[in-house]
């Protein structure tokens, strides 16, 4: 347990030194809210709340579209660890150590999740409490909810970068896997748009694939817009693609194994 | 003397996509593609005792790395049997790691990014090397390999010469038993590879660590290893000390004779056999058993003018050039 710690905080000092990648992440982050929240004041002054039929007020939208963005950056993470180390061979030099390759990758993307949240997500939070009119929840319960469900939303995320990474065992470029989840990943995870907002017969579809399980349920049960029936739906749904997902990770590292072929052999 | 490594009958097949040529032959390979069955290693059985040194030859493509990625638990066999330490290597990868160091010389197991202490300070925590032990052997490290010269450069700024002096110090920081060096010296200069043989020499005498050493450079099977095993696509062609390969292949000894007039041919001295001709030098060969040096000199002068005489021991790498050549 203590070198996975140890891991975790030597990947979160790596992105210290990354001084402009920082600067433009941060510019980028706020960019989206500002967008977004300015969408929503518009349509919102066109419109009367009752035409969208989603139950958000201007008010909660705005505060929404704040929060889902900040968890967005908080779970920035590097999706290409394992296809870069799989194509260029450099995960022998993980094989040879005594080491759960899983467990290294995920410290790894940990470190980069503390350091956006703490550098980007808590700073880019704050500069918003100035401009917009965001509404906090002031349970504790909603925070303590927060933590549970965004980890699980976290491991998710994790998961699915993790199995299209082992992709690149059988095809030589894992580059549409990533375009296909990118574009999965922004639509269906409500990072743009609450699900909510969805016609039914793409809610159907959302609510089979684990994306919404990422962002709109952590965003959605910190500000308390499920009742306490729906916030154990959404957890139980939760543990269960965390599960699922686990055990594909888990096969698939087997079955790559057993693919193994290392470069210069 | 136990053996610390066992291999028995280990073949390790790969499926190779053969792939059609041409515009026809890439839309052919979308529907139906042929696979092709490459023999990396084939039926290889060899024992190694501990403390021994082992030199693992072969030419690219012979199998050599094939075999340490087997014995260091990284690929499966298709067929047969290791065992290192008492553990097979490809069904406990993780318990075998804790037990062996390994060099690849063209990549590094360090971390990159990371200043070449934080590397070390993290194989610490993996290896979980208690405090003293770590002091004891960080300072033999520094003592011998100098790697405190550059302690806090991250790894991908250091020299390939410096960068695999802290590779070896980091896969020796936890005491393995048996240590596996892939062409540790590839791409050095002669100083750089003069001090990395120093130091595997001190350590497989103090330490009796048993190292298994794989390299196109001929002059470390010379200088380090007792023992030498020869690839040759995916077979073990050889398997004897490195004294037996001199004298078994190592049986002939050169003449360099450069003449004062051009000769066609030699054939006033029948014991000898000429490979190499330059202008007036000859390149000659003879039995060192048959016949002593003297002998065939003071033949040569009695027929011919000489200018000038020289004579060569066969080196490694002329008598495994040898067993190559009688194999094709």
């Amino acid at each position: 347990m203590e070198i996975y710690i140890k891991f975790i905080s030597k990947s979160f000092q790596k992105q210290i030194t990354y001084k402009i990648e920082y600067f433009v992440g941060f510019i980028n982050g706020f960019l989206y809210i500002f967008v977004f929240t300015s969408l929503w004041n518009a349509l919102y002054a066109e419109y009367d709340a009752n035409a969208f039929k989603s139950g958000f007020t201007k008010s909660s939208i705005i505060t929404y579209a704040v929060f889902v963005m900040i968890i967005k950056i908080s779970f920035s993470m590097d999706d290409q660890i394992t296809t870069r180390k799989v194509r260029t061979g450099d995960l022998v030099t993980d094989l040879i150590k005594p080491v759960s390759y899983f467990c290294i990758t995920l410290s790894e993307c940990i470190g980069q999740t503390i350091f956006h949240f703490l550098a980007r997500g808590l700073p880019i939070l704050a500069l918003s409490l100035f401009i917009f009119d965001i509404s906090f929840p002031i349970n504790v319960t909603n925070y303590l909810l927060l933590i549970v469900s965004a980890t699980f939303g976290y491991l998710i995320l994790f998961m699915i970068n993790y199995i299209i990474g082992l992709m690149a065992f059988w095809f030589f470029d894992t580059f549409s896997f990533q375009l296909m989840k990118y574009g999965m990943y922004a639509v269906f995870s409500g990072g743009v748009v609450p699900v909510d907002f969805f016609p039914a017969s793409l809610q159907s579809i959302v609510d089979f694939l684990p994306f919404k399980y990422i962002l709109y349920i952590p965003t959605c049960i910190f500000l308390g817009r499920f009742d306490e029936d729906e916030v154990i739906t959404a957890l139980i749904g939760q543990i269960c693609w965390v599960a699922l997902l686990f055990a594909i990770s888990k096969i698939t590292w087997i079955r790559a194994m057993r693919k193994l072929v290392i470069q210069g052999g | 003397m136990s053996s610390i490594i066992t291999v028995k009958n280990i073949t390790k097949e790969f499926r190779v996509n053969k792939g059609r040529s041409g515009f026809l032959g890439s839309v052919t390979n979308l529907f139906s593609r042929d696979y092709r069955t490459v023999q990396a290693v084939n039926d290889i059985s060899f024992e190694i005792n501990r403390g021994e040194f082992v030199g693992y030859v072969g030419e690219n493509g012979a199998g050599k790395s094939t075999t340490i990625k087997i014995l260091t638990g990284i690929l499966l066999p298709t067929s047969g049997m290791a065992e290192v330490n008492g553990i097979i290597p490809y069904k406990n990868r993780v318990e075998n790691s804790k037990r062996i160091g390994v060099v690849f010389g063209q990549r590094s197991q360090l971390w990159w990014d990371l200043p070449v202490r934080e590397s070390f300070d993290l194989l610490k925590s993996i290896y979980h090397i208690p405090q003293d032990l770590f002091r004891h052997n960080m300072d033999l490290f520094i003592d011998i390999l100098k790697v405190d010269d550059f302690f806090d450069v991250p790894v991908r700024k250091l020299s390939l010469g410096q960068r695999m002096r802290c590779d070896l110090a980091a896969s020796l920081l936890h005491d393995p038993d048996i240590l596996f060096l892939d062409e540790p010296t590839i791409g050095l200069d002669v100083i750089a590879k003069d001090k990395i043989r120093k130091f595997l020499k001190e350590i497989n005498r103090d330490r009796n660590t048993t190292i298994i050493l794989t390299t196109h450079d001929m002059d470390d099977i010379e200088a380090l290893c007792k023992r030498i095993i020869i690839l040759d696509q995916g077979k073990i062609v050889f398997d004897n000390p490195l004294s037996t390969l001199k004298k078994e292949y190592g049986g002939e000894r050169v003449l360099e004779v450069e003449f004062n007039e051009f000769y066609e041919s030699l054939d006033k001295v029948p014991e000898i056999n000429v490979f190499k001709e330059e202008e007036n030098k000859k390149w000659i060969k003879f039995s060192r058993e048959k016949y002593t040096a003297a002998s065939i000199i003071s033949k040569i002068t009695e027929n011919y003018e000489i200018k000038d005489i020289s004579i060569h021991e066969p080196n490694v790498e002329d008598i495994v050039k040898t067993i190559y050549g009688n194999l094709y």
